[in-house]
């Protein structure tokens, strides 16, 4: 009881819920040392916590700040908003065009990777075949790759590609989409053959035996009850590609094909020259964080458990 | 649940006859290819071939212009003589071995503290929201934070420190990237370490208690092993995940328009450096590396699984 109260000042509002992890601590020759850990471990839990949000509130608030500014005050809070960082940003540091790219490369990869994975998890996830086991392996030793080692044979089979076929490969966001979509169909796989799994099989057996054909049945029936997990698939998926670094920076060379990230890498260089323009910098940077942040804040639970639940499979 | 006829009319047996198969299933096998197939051929275009290729590759000698010549393994061994090479496997070791511990340690830490706090969801999330970043972003805010004139330094001169370390002089920038690395991934482990925590029954704790446990022994006795699945499993994506850290050391500092010193370097920027990062591409070298890097994840993966599994079995 003794333990109780001292420790109500910082957490009486959850007392009543986490009843039970306050049994063991009656033990009275105990008493006073979880209480000190955990209140030192509470505060340096709250002090990570506000170092997060301040860095989130210092990028907005320096991008929004006079360059000059900002060099000789780095933690100030802007006079006046400076909007125009935004736009040297979007027109001359060439951010509008990249984000733009990065919007369409990001949807267009995701959709289609999603199309193409849920028919294949689904049936991977339903089929009692042998094989079916192989192809799962496969798709599971895919996510254990590191981009690198596909870096330079991709590059050149883009190229060879381009040559024969004189489709624009290189240098091209359509073919930074084909590279996301193939690279992103292992871990969408995986994801959603775990969600197809866990889906009731008696529902599909009743369309079955109300006879729905095997497409119609996938298409109008499993797909909606998958909803939520094609979502997460899609919503991973545009994580994934809004981030995507490694190929971007090597398949795209030119200002007009760049994405926000290559965007960042060449506005720094830049102002390796011209002197850092920190307002536009941050600028980017907000272009770069703030779809994610707003996704985050929107559909964070959906994220969080699409990364984290079918681990522990 | 009660309903063990259904798995028997689904005809879980692969062998049987077509006769004695249900409607369903027929139509499930009519539709196996032509739904598996894309992404089959993704798979093998985007991962089995280029790995493949990668291999023959990395036997030649290759600008991407001119003929390829055949090397045998001296790329290899140029490789194992290039203290640059060698600095980067070391560098990527490290991630994996000190970042990686001391992200579980904290991980941990963390779960313990939150398992009995206020408002640990919402702390959960905002921990976990750096692994949805490009990490570049970070590589930027550490240049400028830790800029010898910038927020941190005045911070420790208001403090009374006149004589601040020299974050980014060379020697302390890889120690900084891992600092980075560590206060990005924890958020995710926690995430993930508490959603197996968070399944473990109350009652085990409270049991533990009764018999006298403090936290340090209910943590040893009770979390550990019974999420010691989830930990395994968090070590080998660790695995995979620190031999791809790329985009970090790219910008680390902030301002470098050349490549990043060598003695950042880890796997994947020797990789990208030697075929793309200015001079001459050396498409064999870069291969050659890059598949020193995937033997290297394949070995430490299925080390860490041998590992962690024997202990697991201890317990």
């Amino acid at each position: 009881m003794n333990q109780v109260l001292t420790q109500s000042p910082e957490s009486a509002p959850a007392a009543p819920a986490q009843a039970p992890a306050q049994v063991p601590m009656r033990k009275p020759g105990r008493k006073t040392r979880p209480s000190v850990g955990g209140m030192v471990g509470r505060v340096i839990v709250w002090l990570l916590v506000a170092f997060n949000l301040f860095l989130v509130v210092w990028m907005v608030t320096t991008s929004l700040r006079d360059t000059r500014d900002i060099a000789r005050e780095p933690l100030g809070l802007p006079l006046a908003p400076h909007w125009e960082n935004f736009t040297t940003a979007w027109n001359t540091g060439g951010f509008g065009i990249a984000a733009i790219n990065s919007v369409v490369a990001t949807l267009v990869s995701s959709l289609l990777v999603v199309a193409i994975a849920a028919p294949a998890a689904y049936v991977l996830a339903k089929s009692t075949r042998r094989l079916s086991s192989t192809f799962t392996l496969l798709f599971v030793l895919g996510l254990g790759v590191p981009g690198q080692v596909l870096l330079v044979p991709i590059y050149v089979m883009l190229a060879k590609f381009q040559d024969l076929s004189h489709l624009k490969m290189i240098n091209s966001i359509q073919g930074l989409i084909i590279v996301m979509v193939g690279l992103g169909i292992p871990f969408t796989v995986f994801l959603l053959a775990g969600f197809f799994r866990s889906l009731p099989v008696e529902i599909e057996e009743a369309a079955a035996i109300d006879g729905s054909s095997g497409i119609r049945t996938f298409v109008q029936i499993v797909l909606p009850l998958a909803r939520s997990g094609l979502v997460t698939a899609f919503m991973l998926a545009v994580i994934s590609g809004w981030n995507e670094t490694l190929f971007s920076l090597v398949m795209l060379t030119t200002a007009e094909n760049r994405t926000l990230p290559i965007a960042l890498l060449a506005f720094l260089d830049q102002s390796q020259f011209n002197g850092a323009d920190w307002g536009g910098l941050f600028a980017g940077i907000v272009l770069v964080v703030t779809p994610v942040l707003a996704l985050f804040i929107w559909l964070g639970r959906r994220i969080v458990e699409g990364m984290t639940v079918g681990i522990s499979k | 649940m009660a309903l063990p006829a259904l798995p028997v009319a689904r005809g879980r047996n692969t062998g049987r006859p077509r006769a004695g198969m249900s409607a369903i299933e027929r139509s499930r096998r009519r539709l196996y290819w032509p739904m598996l197939l894309p992404a089959l051929l993704l798979m093998l275009l985007f991962y089995v071939v280029p790995i493949l290729y990668a291999g023959w590759l990395s036997l030649h000698t290759w600008d991407g212009i001119n003929e390829l010549t055949w090397r045998g393994m001296d790329n290899y061994v140029q490789l194992a003589k290039d203290p640059i090479f060698i600095g980067s496997i070391a560098n990527t070791l490290k991630i994996l071995f000190v970042v990686g511990i001391i992200t579980f340690v904290f991980a941990f830490a963390l779960t313990m503290v939150l398992r009995e706090m206020t408002g640990r969801k919402f702390v959960r999330s905002v921990l976990f929201f750096p692994t949805l970043i490009n990490a570049m972003v970070f590589g930027i805010f550490a240049g400028f934070l830790f800029s010898p004139a910038g927020p941190v330094n005045k911070i420790l001169a208001l403090v009374g420190v006149q004589d601040p370390p020299k974050w980014l002089a060379q020697d302390n920038l890889f120690n900084l990237i891992m600092i980075v690395m560590i206060w990005s991934a924890t958020g995710y482990f926690t995430t993930i370490i508490m959603s197996a925590v968070d399944q473990i029954p109350a009652y085990y704790y409270e049991a533990a208690g009764l018999d006298g446990a403090g936290p340090w022994t209910k943590f040893r006795h009770v979390t550990l092993p019974l999420a010691w699945d989830v930990i395994s499993v968090c070590a080998v994506l660790w695995t995979m995940s620190s031999v791809k850290v790329f985009e970090l050391i790219l910008v680390f500092g902030g301002s470098t328009a050349q490549a990043p010193p060598t003695s950042t370097w880890a796997t994947a920027v020797y990789v990208y450096q030697a075929a793309f990062g200015g001079g001459s591409r050396e498409f064999g070298v870069s291969a050659a590396a890059a598949i020193v890097s995937l033997a290297l994840v394949t070995v430490l993966t299925i080390g860490l699984r041998r590992m962690l599994r024997r202990e697991a079995i201890e317990i």
